[in-house]
């Protein structure tokens, strides 16, 4: 899979970022109806996650096959639970839009927006964070950037070609009555998984 | 709509009485600068970031050419096809091509205003192509057939009801009116057509020149999926919105959102550079390929205006839409009286550039010049100098109408003949009060209404009051020369006898320039820049005479006039421009100037309170001069006076010079607001610095709140001196 930088920890202006922004961050994806779930260690993904799919009856799961996927063997735990779990382009093209539930990593935090960055640019990333109803993404909670400029500081660096986005929150609408309404064309529930252990392994 | 036959009149008036739209903007009024303020929370330094976009901007648009061959270059590299689109017709050219050779039958589109700006969709679907808005208020206005009411919200002037009409119509089922249902409609109905469109076509809200990638802020998440699941993905997006680098991006980033929709960051933020992958069904099977780019860079008017010296401004736009959201005039018609696409202040200027200046001239006067929109701006431009501007060349272009010229040229720049015409007016208001002539002299000549009763002209003027008023002190303090303006010359003298008496308290002389006249803003206001000149030319010879120390007005619009006007009027003109400049740096607005030496007196302390007191700030006063501690100062000094603020006191009164007048349909919603605001303060007293809003306001109140008075500061300072002496 395509990425727009190799290793994003590295790329991470030294010095400014760290867990002293997570609560801010943690606080503002809040409020704008992104649900955190933070976690210490990657054994207490497979609880988090087997509980979410419960919790949502989740029959169908596309996934891009990062780093968190494959050290929390979460594949197993799919088919143990007997889930339908998609993970290669094709097949999440093919089942992206009847899955219940996404599952990608992202590669930072940014406090003072609540937003996280995903490097999208493999279409696998993007198609599981747009289409299921469900998105649910790994971040590593040191990764946390005080502010918008630092982040762009970071493009900067790193930008040379491809497709990021800063996803804030789950896809809304004002557009009838200037009423918030959540889950238009996107999806209706975000959730970030905030794990405390740096994870090594796999790509990006 | 073609701009000629239409009757704006008519059509402001079915907007005012469209309920579902006074009701929706009017909350949304309310609504807008609460949560605009809580999404800044978190900013430290707004001006600091507008003027970066400002900067950021100015030297893009200076080097326009060298940054969009840039970026055209560095899109390239990137495997994009790059087509620079000199008008609509070149564009829809290249985009029907590109549909034939590539045999694209379905199309989706997330939000393109520059496509709407030459009726795309239209054109795309007479060409056999089926297209889809997927932003759901661009679907809503696209089911409708309507235009956007707003750049941001374009269904904002629909409600549930009517939204649910639309779709059972067009989905051929009976869809009851609940928001959250009728979004999974739009979600499920949409869905099938991202699926299946072979095309996606955005706009763009910024583009990069050092990485070529364009960027795009969403909520729905539509561009997301029109980006990302078609083959083929369409950019168009204006040579406005290129800027150098990404750093450059930041400012942006940061105020498009908070400004747009008070929100600290859309849901999605996405930045394309280059091609990207996708996925294609190729003999059954999906398979990765690199998806087709094609970047329209669009023209359309924007490369003539960068070589603008003054409309190069529009460059600065980042289409946030904020001005809309605070301008009194839009809050109460909304959109679709400007015409074409583009709305409010804004919208007015990018119709003159984008579209034609036809469309412009028939809408130009619904800025009412109160400056509510410079102060949010993200791009810190000046909305309502550009519509002056504006104005000015359709007058050079077209001149003014025969009956208008007439009254400027013979009357208003004839000080003689313009003061006794008044006199005349003061023995039989009846006659003026009607017919075409009046309407294009100074406001108070105007008729009565329903709702606000306008002053009648004075039987003597303050000139012929000064000499009364007039006494030397041994040595004074300072020598002012008091330009009174029409207003207060004709309408209100008791404010200039004010004026005479707290100046003179302060051991000042004061003198009156018999030759004065109008200070021209009313004449300017109209785009007569010729008659204007001739107007100024008088009154800078008769105060040249006086020589005074200070140039004293207790009008914030003669003040301005004086101010700035006349130096810019004469700007090509060095001997007369330094001649003004002489005398704009000597002119002093009357609260300002009395604060700071009462201040210098030990004179400006807070005084116990007993009688309430409430001010309005005048928009020009705030927002142009910059004064509005001043005046609060002096009241709270005012022995006896306690000041009590009103909501929303800076926002317009609705008199702004002649629109008050001349549009009475929408200035009588804006005065019943403020005098709303005034009632739930409780006070029986309003102070004002401005005599436009002194006759606006007291008319109203003798209609609608009798028991309420309204005095211009001068006045209530003066009535303490004398309760001193007593």
């Amino acid at each position: 899979m395509k990425k727009v930088c190799e290793n994003w920890r590295d790329a991470l202006p030294a010095g400014i970022w760290g867990p002293q922004h997570f609560e801010e961050f943690a606080a503002r994806a809040a409020s704008v109806a992104a649900e955190v779930i933070r976690v210490k260690t990657i054994a207490e993904i497979p609880d988090v996650l087997s509980q979410l799919v419960q919790n949502v009856s989740a029959k169908k799961i596309v996934m891009t096959e990062n780093r968190y996927v494959k050290a929390a063997g979460l594949i197993d735990l799919f088919k143990s639970m007997q889930i339908e779990t998609y993970t290669s382009g094709p097949d999440i093209r093919a089942h992206c839009d009847t899955a219940d539930l996404g599952l990608s990593a992202v590669e930072f935090g940014i406090a003072e927006t609540g937003s996280v960055c995903q490097d999208a640019y493999a279409v696998e990333d993007r198609l599981v964070s747009t289409l299921p109803p469900i998105h649910a993404v790994f971040l590593n909670s040191n990764y946390i950037l005080p502010s918008i400029e630092s982040a762009v500081e970071v493009f900067s660096n790193v930008f040379e070609r491809g497709y990021l986005s800063l996803i804030t929150g789950p896809s809304r609408t004002a557009d009838i009555e200037r009423v918030l309404t959540i889950g238009v064309h996107g999806p209706s529930r975000f959730i970030i998984i905030a794990v405390d252990e740096e994870v090594a392994g796999g790509e990006a | 709509m073609t701009a000629n036959n239409r009757n704006i009149r008519q059509e402001i008036k079915e907007k005012l009485n469209d309920e579902v739209l006074r009701g929706a903007l009017g909350r949304f009024a309310e609504a807008y600068p609460i949560s605009r303020a809580k999404a800044y929370e978190n900013v430290e330094d707004f001006e600091a970031l507008r003027e970066q976009i400002k900067q950021v901007k100015l030297a893009t648009v200076a080097n326009i050419e060298a940054v969009s061959d840039r970026f055209e270059a560095e899109a390239t590299k990137r495997g994009a096809k790059v087509f620079r689109a000199k008008d609509g017709n070149a564009l829809k050219e290249y985009l029907l091509n590109l549909c034939r050779e590539k045999g694209v039958k379905r199309i989706v589109k997330s939000k393109s205003m520059a496509s709407e700006e030459i009726h795309l969709n239209h054109d795309l679907e007479a060409a056999g192509l089926h297209v889809k808005e997927t932003d759901l208020g661009e679907w809503i206005i696209a089911l409708a057939g309507h235009k956007p009411s707003h750049m941001v919200m374009p269904a904002i002037h629909l409600n549930r009801q009517q939204v649910a009409e639309y779709f059972s119509k067009e989905l051929q089922e009976d869809i009851p009116p609940e928001i959250p249902l009728m979004v999974q409609v739009a979600r499920q109905t949409l869905r099938e057509e991202f699926l299946q469109a072979d095309m996606g076509i955005s706009g763009a809200n910024f583009g990069v020149a050092e990485n070529g990638a364009i960027a795009l802020f969403t909520n729905e998440g539509n561009a997301r999926l029109a980006t990302s699941v078609p083959r083929i993905h369409v950019v168009i997006i204006g040579y406005e919105k290129l800027i150098p680098t990404l750093k450059d991006a930041v400012p942006i980033m940061r105020t498009l959102p908070r400004n747009a929709t008070a929100q600290l960051m859309t849901s999605y933020m996405t930045m394309i550079s280059g091609t990207t992958p996708t996925m294609v069904k190729v003999c059954e099977e999906w398979v990765e390929q690199e998806k087709e780019l094609h970047i329209i860079l669009f023209d359309n008017g924007r490369l003539d205006a960068a070589k603008d010296e003054k409309f190069k401004e529009i460059y600065q736009c980042v289409r946030c839409a904020s001005c809309l959201n605070v301008c009194p005039v839009y809050t109460l018609v909304g959109g679709h009286v400007y015409g074409h696409i583009y709305a409010g202040g804004i919208g007015a200027i990018l119709t003159a550039f984008l579209n034609s200046m036809g469309d412009f001239e028939k809408i130009n006067e619904l800025c009412i010049g109160c400056r509510r929109c410079t102060e949010i701006c993200p791009g810190k431009i000046q909305i309502p100098d550009l519509i002056e501007e504006l104005r000015a060349r359709a007058v050079k272009a077209h001149g003014l109408p025969a009956s208008v010229k007439m009254v400027f040229e013979n009357v208003l720049a004839n000080r003689k003949v313009f003061h006794t015409l008044l006199r005349f007016a003061s023995i039989g208001q009846k006659p003026f009060q009607s017919g075409r002539l009046i309407r294009h002299l100074p406001l108070f000549l105007a008729g009565m209404t329903k709702d606000r009763s306008l002053p009648a002209i004075t039987d003597k003027p303050l000139r012929d009051r000064v000499a009364k008023l007039s006494r030397k002190p041994e040595n004074p303090s300072k020598r002012i020369a008091f330009f009174a303006g029409c207003s207060t010359d004709f309408v209100f003298p008791e404010v200039g006898e004010a004026v005479y008496k707290v100046l003179q308290d302060l051991n000042m002389e004061v003198v009156f320039p018999e030759a004065q006249s109008c200070c021209g803003k009313p004449v300017l206001g109209m785009g007569d820049k010729e008659t204007t000149k001739r107007i100024a030319k008088q009154n800078i010879e008769a105060f040249e005479a006086a020589q005074p120390d200070v140039i004293l007005t207790a009008c914030p619009t003669c003040t301005e006039t004086w101010h700035i006007t006349y130096a810019d009027l004469f700007k090509d003109d060095p001997e007369w421009s330094s001649r003004a400049a002489a005398l704009a740096a000597k002119t002093r607005e009357f609260t300002s100037l009395v604060a700071e030496e009462y201040k210098k007196a030990g004179r400006l302390n807070k005084t116990g309170g007993g009688i309430k007191v409430t001010y309005h700030d005048s928009c020009h006063m705030k927002r142009a001069l910059g004064i509005h501690e001043q005046p609060r100062k002096l009241l709270e000094a005012a022995d006896g006076y306690e000041l009590v603020e009103m909501k929303d006191c800076d926002k317009c009164c609705g008199m702004a010079g002649a629109f008050g007048v001349k549009y009475t349909d929408l200035s009588m919603p804006i005065l019943k607001q403020k005098l709303a605001n005034i009632k739930d303060t409780g006070t029986d007293l309003v102070a004002v610095a401005c005599p436009a809003c002194l006759m606006q306001i007291q008319g109203g109140l003798d209609k609608q709140l009798p028991n309420v008075k309204v005095k211009h500061v001068a006045e209530i300072i003066a009535e303490n001196l004398d309760k001193k002496q007593e």
